[in-house]
Protein backbone atom coordinates (compact mmCIF):
# COMPACT_ATOMS: atom_id res chain seq x y z
CA UNK A 1 0.00 0.00 0.00
CA UNK A 2 1.53 3.27 -0.71
CA UNK A 3 1.02 6.31 1.66
CA UNK A 4 -0.25 9.73 0.76
CA UNK A 5 1.34 11.98 1.70
CA UNK A 6 -1.60 13.57 3.52
CA UNK A 7 -1.43 10.81 6.31
CA UNK A 8 0.90 12.81 8.46
CA UNK A 9 -1.40 15.63 9.03
CA UNK A 10 -4.30 13.23 10.66
CA UNK A 11 -2.92 13.80 13.79
CA UNK A 12 -2.50 17.84 13.67
CA UNK A 13 -6.19 17.82 12.16
CA UNK A 14 -7.54 15.94 15.10
CA UNK A 15 -5.78 17.30 16.90
CA UNK A 16 -6.39 20.82 15.86
CA UNK A 17 -2.99 22.17 15.69
CA UNK A 18 -2.92 22.73 11.92
CA UNK A 19 -3.21 25.86 10.53
CA UNK A 20 -6.76 27.11 8.92
CA UNK A 21 -5.18 26.82 5.08
CA UNK A 22 -4.00 23.31 5.74
CA UNK A 23 -6.87 22.36 7.32
CA UNK A 24 -9.20 23.37 4.32
CA UNK A 25 -6.47 21.50 2.22
CA UNK A 26 -6.83 18.44 4.33
CA UNK A 27 -10.26 18.35 5.00
CA UNK A 28 -10.72 18.78 1.27
CA UNK A 29 -8.48 15.97 0.30
CA UNK A 30 -10.00 13.38 2.78
CA UNK A 31 -13.31 14.00 1.07
CA UNK A 32 -10.94 12.33 -1.96
CA UNK A 33 -9.19 9.98 -0.59
CA UNK A 34 -10.62 7.12 1.04
CA UNK A 35 -7.27 5.83 2.41
CA UNK A 36 -6.92 9.19 4.11
CA UNK A 37 -10.42 8.76 5.68
CA UNK A 38 -10.41 5.59 6.98
CA UNK A 39 -7.09 6.22 8.60
CA UNK A 40 -8.44 9.12 10.39
CA UNK A 41 -11.67 7.45 11.66
CA UNK A 42 -9.27 5.12 13.08
CA UNK A 43 -7.19 6.87 14.56
CA UNK A 44 -9.98 8.86 15.92
CA UNK A 45 -11.32 6.38 17.53
CA UNK A 46 -8.31 5.61 19.42
CA UNK A 47 -7.86 9.39 20.52
CA UNK A 48 -12.12 9.96 21.70
CA UNK A 49 -11.14 6.20 23.74
CA UNK A 50 -8.41 7.74 24.90
CA UNK A 51 -9.69 11.38 25.80
CA UNK A 52 -12.36 9.80 27.39
CA UNK A 53 -10.93 6.93 29.62
CA UNK A 54 -7.28 8.08 29.77
CA UNK A 55 -7.43 8.22 33.46
CA UNK A 56 -7.99 5.00 33.44
CA UNK A 57 -5.60 3.52 30.59
CA UNK A 58 -2.86 5.59 31.92
CA UNK A 59 -3.18 5.36 35.63
CA UNK A 60 -0.16 3.70 36.88
CA UNK A 61 2.00 6.64 34.11
CA UNK A 62 -0.11 9.48 36.19
CA UNK A 63 0.83 8.13 39.46
CA UNK A 64 4.52 7.79 38.63
CA UNK A 65 4.60 11.38 37.61
CA UNK A 66 2.71 12.52 40.62
CA UNK A 67 5.43 11.32 43.06
CA UNK A 68 7.91 12.47 40.28
CA UNK A 69 6.00 16.27 41.13
CA UNK A 70 6.17 15.49 44.91
CA UNK A 71 10.01 15.06 44.70
CA UNK A 72 10.06 18.37 43.34
CA UNK A 73 7.89 19.73 45.64
CA UNK A 74 9.60 18.53 48.85
CA UNK A 75 13.59 19.34 46.87
CA UNK A 76 12.14 23.41 46.60
CA UNK A 77 10.22 23.67 49.71
CA UNK A 78 11.65 20.84 51.78
CA UNK A 79 13.68 23.21 53.76
CA UNK A 80 11.01 24.89 55.35
CA UNK A 81 9.28 22.49 58.04
CA UNK A 82 5.13 22.48 58.17
CA UNK A 83 4.51 25.05 61.57
CA UNK A 84 6.70 27.14 58.98
CA UNK A 85 4.16 27.00 56.77
CA UNK A 86 1.42 27.19 59.37
CA UNK A 87 2.67 30.67 59.97
CA UNK A 88 2.97 31.64 56.88
CA UNK A 89 -0.33 31.26 55.90
CA UNK A 90 -1.42 33.79 58.51
CA UNK A 91 -4.25 35.52 56.91
CA UNK A 92 -5.83 34.92 53.56
CA UNK A 93 -4.26 38.40 52.31
CA UNK A 94 -1.11 37.23 52.80
CA UNK A 95 -1.50 33.52 51.30
CA UNK A 96 -2.40 35.83 48.21
CA UNK A 97 0.84 37.97 48.04
CA UNK A 98 2.66 34.20 48.84
CA UNK A 99 1.48 32.08 45.62
CA UNK A 100 0.82 35.28 43.32
CA UNK A 101 4.10 36.24 43.92
CA UNK A 102 6.87 33.74 45.20
CA UNK A 103 5.94 30.80 43.08
CA UNK A 104 5.70 32.35 39.86
CA UNK A 105 9.05 33.82 40.33
CA UNK A 106 10.58 30.23 41.66
CA UNK A 107 9.33 29.17 38.74
CA UNK A 108 11.58 31.15 36.30
CA UNK A 109 14.69 30.57 38.61
CA UNK A 110 14.52 26.78 37.96
CA UNK A 111 14.07 25.19 34.91
CA UNK A 112 13.76 22.05 36.46
CA UNK A 113 10.36 23.05 37.86
CA UNK A 114 9.02 24.28 34.79
CA UNK A 115 10.64 21.65 32.88
CA UNK A 116 8.66 19.27 34.97
CA UNK A 117 5.25 18.09 33.62
CA UNK A 118 3.37 21.00 33.85
CA UNK A 119 4.16 22.40 30.61
CA UNK A 120 1.48 25.10 29.01
CA UNK A 121 -0.24 23.64 26.49
CA UNK A 122 -1.60 25.80 23.51
CA UNK A 123 -2.18 29.39 24.98
CA UNK A 124 -2.18 30.57 28.25
CA UNK A 125 -4.88 31.38 30.76
CA UNK A 126 -4.88 33.97 33.22
CA UNK A 127 -5.61 33.37 36.73
CA UNK A 128 -7.86 36.26 38.28
CA UNK A 129 -9.22 34.86 41.78
CA UNK A 130 -10.43 37.65 43.70
CA UNK A 131 -10.71 35.52 46.91
CA UNK A 132 -9.92 32.08 47.98
CA UNK A 133 -11.41 29.51 48.77
CA UNK A 134 -14.93 30.17 47.88
CA UNK A 135 -14.47 31.73 44.58
CA UNK A 136 -12.20 30.96 41.87
CA UNK A 137 -11.99 33.28 38.59
CA UNK A 138 -9.84 33.13 35.12
CA UNK A 139 -9.59 35.20 31.90
CA UNK A 140 -12.17 34.20 29.63
CA UNK A 141 -10.92 33.02 26.60
CA UNK A 142 -12.43 33.91 23.24
CA UNK A 143 -12.26 30.44 21.41
CA UNK A 144 -12.99 28.70 24.28
CA UNK A 145 -16.21 26.68 24.80
CA UNK A 146 -16.22 25.57 27.99
CA UNK A 147 -13.53 25.08 31.01
CA UNK A 148 -12.72 22.54 33.59
CA UNK A 149 -11.49 23.64 36.84
CA UNK A 150 -9.64 21.33 38.90
CA UNK A 151 -8.34 21.46 42.68
CA UNK A 152 -5.95 18.97 43.86
CA UNK A 153 -3.28 18.42 46.69
CA UNK A 154 -1.65 15.63 45.83
CA UNK A 155 -4.67 13.53 44.68
CA UNK A 156 -7.50 15.40 42.48
CA UNK A 157 -10.29 17.00 44.79
CA UNK A 158 -12.55 17.98 42.98
CA UNK A 159 -13.26 19.25 39.45
CA UNK A 160 -16.25 21.00 37.31
CA UNK A 161 -16.68 21.97 33.81
CA UNK A 162 -18.62 24.93 33.18
CA UNK A 163 -19.20 27.77 31.00
CA UNK A 164 -18.46 30.78 32.74
CA UNK A 165 -14.93 32.18 33.68
CA UNK A 166 -15.68 31.22 37.52
CA UNK A 167 -16.97 28.76 39.88
CA UNK A 168 -18.25 28.68 43.73
CA UNK A 169 -16.64 25.99 45.36
CA UNK A 170 -19.40 23.80 47.22
CA UNK A 171 -19.46 23.61 51.17
CA UNK A 172 -18.94 19.71 51.17
CA UNK A 173 -15.61 20.45 49.55
CA UNK A 174 -14.77 23.54 51.81
CA UNK A 175 -15.40 21.27 54.65
CA UNK A 176 -12.74 18.63 53.26
CA UNK A 177 -10.22 21.19 52.88
CA UNK A 178 -7.46 21.21 55.81
CA UNK A 179 -5.97 24.20 57.15
CA UNK A 180 -2.14 24.38 56.32
CA UNK A 181 -2.63 21.86 53.57
CA UNK A 182 -0.90 22.77 50.33
CA UNK A 183 -3.72 22.92 47.48
CA UNK A 184 -3.60 23.99 43.88
CA UNK A 185 -5.72 25.08 41.14
CA UNK A 186 -5.64 24.96 37.17
CA UNK A 187 -7.80 25.78 34.25
CA UNK A 188 -8.55 24.20 31.02
CA UNK A 189 -9.89 25.05 28.17
CA UNK A 190 -11.52 23.09 25.67
CA UNK A 191 -12.78 24.03 21.85
CA UNK A 192 -16.39 23.12 20.89
CA UNK A 193 -14.90 19.88 19.63
CA UNK A 194 -13.98 19.36 23.60
CA UNK A 195 -10.31 19.45 22.18
CA UNK A 196 -7.75 20.96 24.98
CA UNK A 197 -6.49 24.83 23.75
CA UNK A 198 -5.28 26.19 26.74
CA UNK A 199 -3.95 25.83 30.09
CA UNK A 200 -3.44 27.64 32.93
CA UNK A 201 -0.30 27.32 35.23
CA UNK A 202 -1.06 25.42 38.39
CA UNK A 203 -1.21 28.33 41.33
CA UNK A 204 -0.99 26.77 44.91
CA UNK A 205 -2.87 28.28 47.29
CA UNK A 206 -3.49 27.59 51.48
CA UNK A 207 -6.66 27.54 53.72
CA UNK A 208 -5.65 29.89 56.40
CA UNK A 209 -6.37 28.91 59.95
CA UNK A 210 -8.18 30.78 62.10
CA UNK B 1 -35.29 14.34 9.38
CA UNK B 2 -36.18 10.79 8.54
CA UNK B 3 -38.17 12.21 6.23
CA UNK B 4 -35.17 13.89 3.98
CA UNK B 5 -33.99 10.87 3.97
CA UNK B 6 -36.71 9.28 2.54
CA UNK B 7 -37.29 12.14 -0.25
CA UNK B 8 -33.61 11.83 -0.98
CA UNK B 9 -34.21 8.17 -1.27
CA UNK B 10 -37.16 8.28 -3.73
CA UNK B 11 -35.76 10.85 -5.54
CA UNK B 12 -32.89 9.06 -6.70
CA UNK B 13 -34.76 5.93 -7.21
CA UNK B 14 -36.85 7.06 -9.58
CA UNK B 15 -33.81 8.70 -11.18
CA UNK B 16 -32.03 5.81 -11.17
CA UNK B 17 -34.67 3.62 -13.05
CA UNK B 18 -34.84 6.36 -15.86
CA UNK B 19 -30.86 6.57 -16.44
CA UNK B 20 -29.13 3.23 -14.49
CA UNK B 21 -26.03 4.47 -16.06
CA UNK B 22 -25.82 7.89 -15.06
CA UNK B 23 -21.97 8.66 -13.95
CA UNK B 24 -23.03 9.72 -10.77
CA UNK B 25 -24.54 6.84 -9.04
CA UNK B 26 -26.66 8.13 -6.59
CA UNK B 27 -26.82 5.46 -4.36
CA UNK B 28 -23.21 4.71 -4.22
CA UNK B 29 -22.37 8.88 -3.76
CA UNK B 30 -24.81 8.13 -0.38
CA UNK B 31 -23.16 5.40 0.64
CA UNK B 32 -19.40 6.62 0.05
CA UNK B 33 -19.88 10.23 1.19
CA UNK B 34 -22.57 9.98 4.14
CA UNK B 35 -20.06 9.14 6.79
CA UNK B 36 -17.60 11.32 5.43
CA UNK B 37 -19.73 14.36 5.68
CA UNK B 38 -20.91 13.03 9.20
CA UNK B 39 -17.54 12.85 10.18
CA UNK B 40 -16.54 16.88 9.08
CA UNK B 41 -19.83 17.84 10.53
CA UNK B 42 -19.69 16.67 14.06
CA UNK B 43 -16.08 17.58 14.03
CA UNK B 44 -17.04 21.17 13.95
CA UNK B 45 -19.95 21.18 15.96
CA UNK B 46 -19.66 18.14 18.21
CA UNK B 47 -21.22 15.64 18.37
CA UNK B 48 -23.69 16.57 21.48
CA UNK B 49 -24.77 19.06 19.16
CA UNK B 50 -28.30 17.53 18.93
CA UNK B 51 -29.54 18.49 15.46
CA UNK B 52 -26.00 17.02 14.07
CA UNK B 53 -27.88 14.53 11.99
CA UNK B 54 -30.29 16.97 10.78
CA UNK B 55 -27.44 19.17 8.97
CA UNK B 56 -25.73 15.89 7.41
CA UNK B 57 -29.12 15.12 5.74
CA UNK B 58 -29.70 18.58 4.04
CA UNK B 59 -26.04 18.37 2.88
CA UNK B 60 -26.61 15.15 1.33
CA UNK B 61 -30.08 16.24 -0.24
CA UNK B 62 -29.04 19.59 -1.22
CA UNK B 63 -25.46 17.56 -2.81
CA UNK B 64 -27.98 15.41 -4.24
CA UNK B 65 -30.47 17.95 -5.73
CA UNK B 66 -27.05 19.61 -7.28
CA UNK B 67 -26.29 16.62 -8.74
CA UNK B 68 -29.53 15.63 -10.19
CA UNK B 69 -30.34 19.27 -11.46
CA UNK B 70 -27.28 19.30 -13.65
CA UNK B 71 -26.02 22.22 -11.49
CA UNK B 72 -22.66 19.85 -10.93
CA UNK B 73 -20.56 20.11 -14.02
CA UNK B 74 -17.54 18.18 -13.39
CA UNK B 75 -15.50 21.38 -12.94
CA UNK B 76 -14.28 19.28 -9.49
CA UNK B 77 -14.48 16.24 -8.44
CA UNK B 78 -17.57 14.84 -6.86
CA UNK B 79 -15.35 14.87 -3.44
CA UNK B 80 -14.62 18.54 -3.68
CA UNK B 81 -18.17 19.56 -4.66
CA UNK B 82 -19.68 18.27 -1.81
CA UNK B 83 -16.89 19.13 0.50
CA UNK B 84 -17.48 22.97 -0.63
CA UNK B 85 -21.50 22.34 -0.03
CA UNK B 86 -20.46 20.69 3.86
CA UNK B 87 -18.34 24.03 4.31
CA UNK B 88 -20.78 26.29 3.90
CA UNK B 89 -23.40 24.74 5.49
CA UNK B 90 -21.18 24.29 8.70
CA UNK B 91 -20.31 27.83 8.33
CA UNK B 92 -24.25 28.81 8.21
CA UNK B 93 -24.53 26.74 10.78
CA UNK B 94 -22.29 28.08 13.35
CA UNK B 95 -23.36 31.52 12.79
CA UNK B 96 -27.06 31.02 13.47
CA UNK B 97 -25.89 29.29 16.64
CA UNK B 98 -23.69 31.54 17.82
CA UNK B 99 -26.45 34.13 18.14
CA UNK B 100 -28.69 31.73 20.43
CA UNK B 101 -25.27 30.53 21.88
CA UNK B 102 -26.53 31.49 25.84
CA UNK B 103 -29.07 29.78 25.86
CA UNK B 104 -27.54 27.23 24.59
CA UNK B 105 -27.57 23.77 27.25
CA UNK B 106 -23.97 22.75 28.95
CA UNK B 107 -22.28 20.32 26.49
CA UNK B 108 -20.82 17.62 27.94
CA UNK B 109 -17.48 18.29 29.69
CA UNK B 110 -15.31 15.76 27.20
CA UNK B 111 -15.02 14.64 23.63
CA UNK B 112 -17.99 11.71 24.46
CA UNK B 113 -18.02 8.96 22.34
CA UNK B 114 -21.59 9.98 20.99
CA UNK B 115 -24.81 8.93 22.83
CA UNK B 116 -24.95 5.85 21.20
CA UNK B 117 -24.34 2.67 23.09
CA UNK B 118 -22.61 1.46 21.03
CA UNK B 119 -19.77 3.82 20.43
CA UNK B 120 -19.44 4.51 23.94
CA UNK B 121 -18.81 0.46 24.02
CA UNK B 122 -16.47 0.53 21.34
CA UNK B 123 -14.41 3.09 23.43
CA UNK B 124 -14.59 1.37 26.43
CA UNK B 125 -13.18 -1.77 24.67
CA UNK B 126 -10.62 0.14 22.83
CA UNK B 127 -9.75 1.67 25.98
CA UNK B 128 -9.48 -2.13 27.52
CA UNK B 129 -6.98 -3.02 25.03
CA UNK B 130 -4.64 -0.17 25.30
CA UNK B 131 -4.36 -0.65 28.70
CA UNK B 132 -2.70 -3.65 27.95
CA UNK B 133 -0.27 -2.13 25.84
CA UNK B 134 3.69 -2.40 26.36
CA UNK B 135 4.62 0.86 28.63
CA UNK B 136 6.92 2.27 25.17
CA UNK B 137 3.38 2.46 23.82
CA UNK B 138 1.58 3.77 26.54
CA UNK B 139 3.70 5.92 27.26
CA UNK B 140 3.70 8.03 23.97
CA UNK B 141 0.13 7.74 23.70
CA UNK B 142 -0.20 9.16 26.43
CA UNK B 143 2.41 12.54 26.38
CA UNK B 144 1.18 12.62 22.54
CA UNK B 145 -2.60 12.53 22.70
CA UNK B 146 -3.42 12.71 26.60
CA UNK B 147 -1.12 15.39 27.34
CA UNK B 148 -1.51 17.03 24.05
CA UNK B 149 2.68 17.52 23.83
CA UNK B 150 3.49 18.39 20.58
CA UNK B 151 5.66 15.69 18.32
CA UNK B 152 8.79 17.68 18.81
CA UNK B 153 8.13 18.00 22.45
CA UNK B 154 7.84 13.84 22.97
CA UNK B 155 10.69 13.01 20.79
CA UNK B 156 12.32 15.20 23.10
CA UNK B 157 11.10 13.45 26.31
CA UNK B 158 11.92 10.35 24.85
CA UNK B 159 15.02 10.95 23.23
CA UNK B 160 13.91 9.68 19.78
CA UNK B 161 13.84 11.68 16.77
CA UNK B 162 9.91 13.04 15.48
CA UNK B 163 9.90 10.48 13.06
CA UNK B 164 10.10 7.91 15.52
CA UNK B 165 7.19 9.10 17.14
CA UNK B 166 5.10 8.71 14.62
CA UNK B 167 6.43 5.55 13.84
CA UNK B 168 6.09 4.35 17.15
CA UNK B 169 2.72 6.06 17.34
CA UNK B 170 1.72 4.16 13.76
CA UNK B 171 2.97 0.86 15.09
CA UNK B 172 0.67 1.15 18.14
CA UNK B 173 -2.32 1.91 16.36
CA UNK B 174 -1.76 -0.74 14.58
CA UNK B 175 -1.38 -3.40 17.40
CA UNK B 176 -4.64 -2.04 18.94
CA UNK B 177 -5.98 -3.06 14.95
CA UNK B 178 -4.64 -6.22 15.75
CA UNK B 179 -5.98 -6.83 18.95
CA UNK B 180 -9.52 -5.57 17.93
CA UNK B 181 -9.90 -8.23 14.97
CA UNK B 182 -9.59 -11.26 17.86
ZN1 LIG C 1 -4.77 10.69 1.22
Amino acid sequence: MTECKFEDLIDEYLLNTLSEEKRNQFEEHYFNCPACFQKMAERDDMITAIKWKGHEIFSDLMKEEQTRKVAVWDRLFGFMAPRQWALTAVSAALVLVVTFGVIPALKTQSPQFTLDDHQTRGQSITLISDSIPSRFEWQKMENAWEYKIEIDNHDPLWHKTTNNNFVILPDEIKHKMKTGVAYSWQVKAFSRQGILIAESSKIQFFIPEK
Amino acid sequence: MGELVNDAQSFYNVRTVERPNIEHDLDAIIAKYRPIVSFRVKKSLGSYTPDWEDVVNEIMLNAIEKLESGKFRGESSVGTFIYTITSRRIIDHIRKKSKSLKYAPEPNPFPQPQEHVENKERAEMIARHLEKLKPKYKEILYLYYYKELSRDEVAKKLDISPRRVSERVNYAQKLLKKMMKK
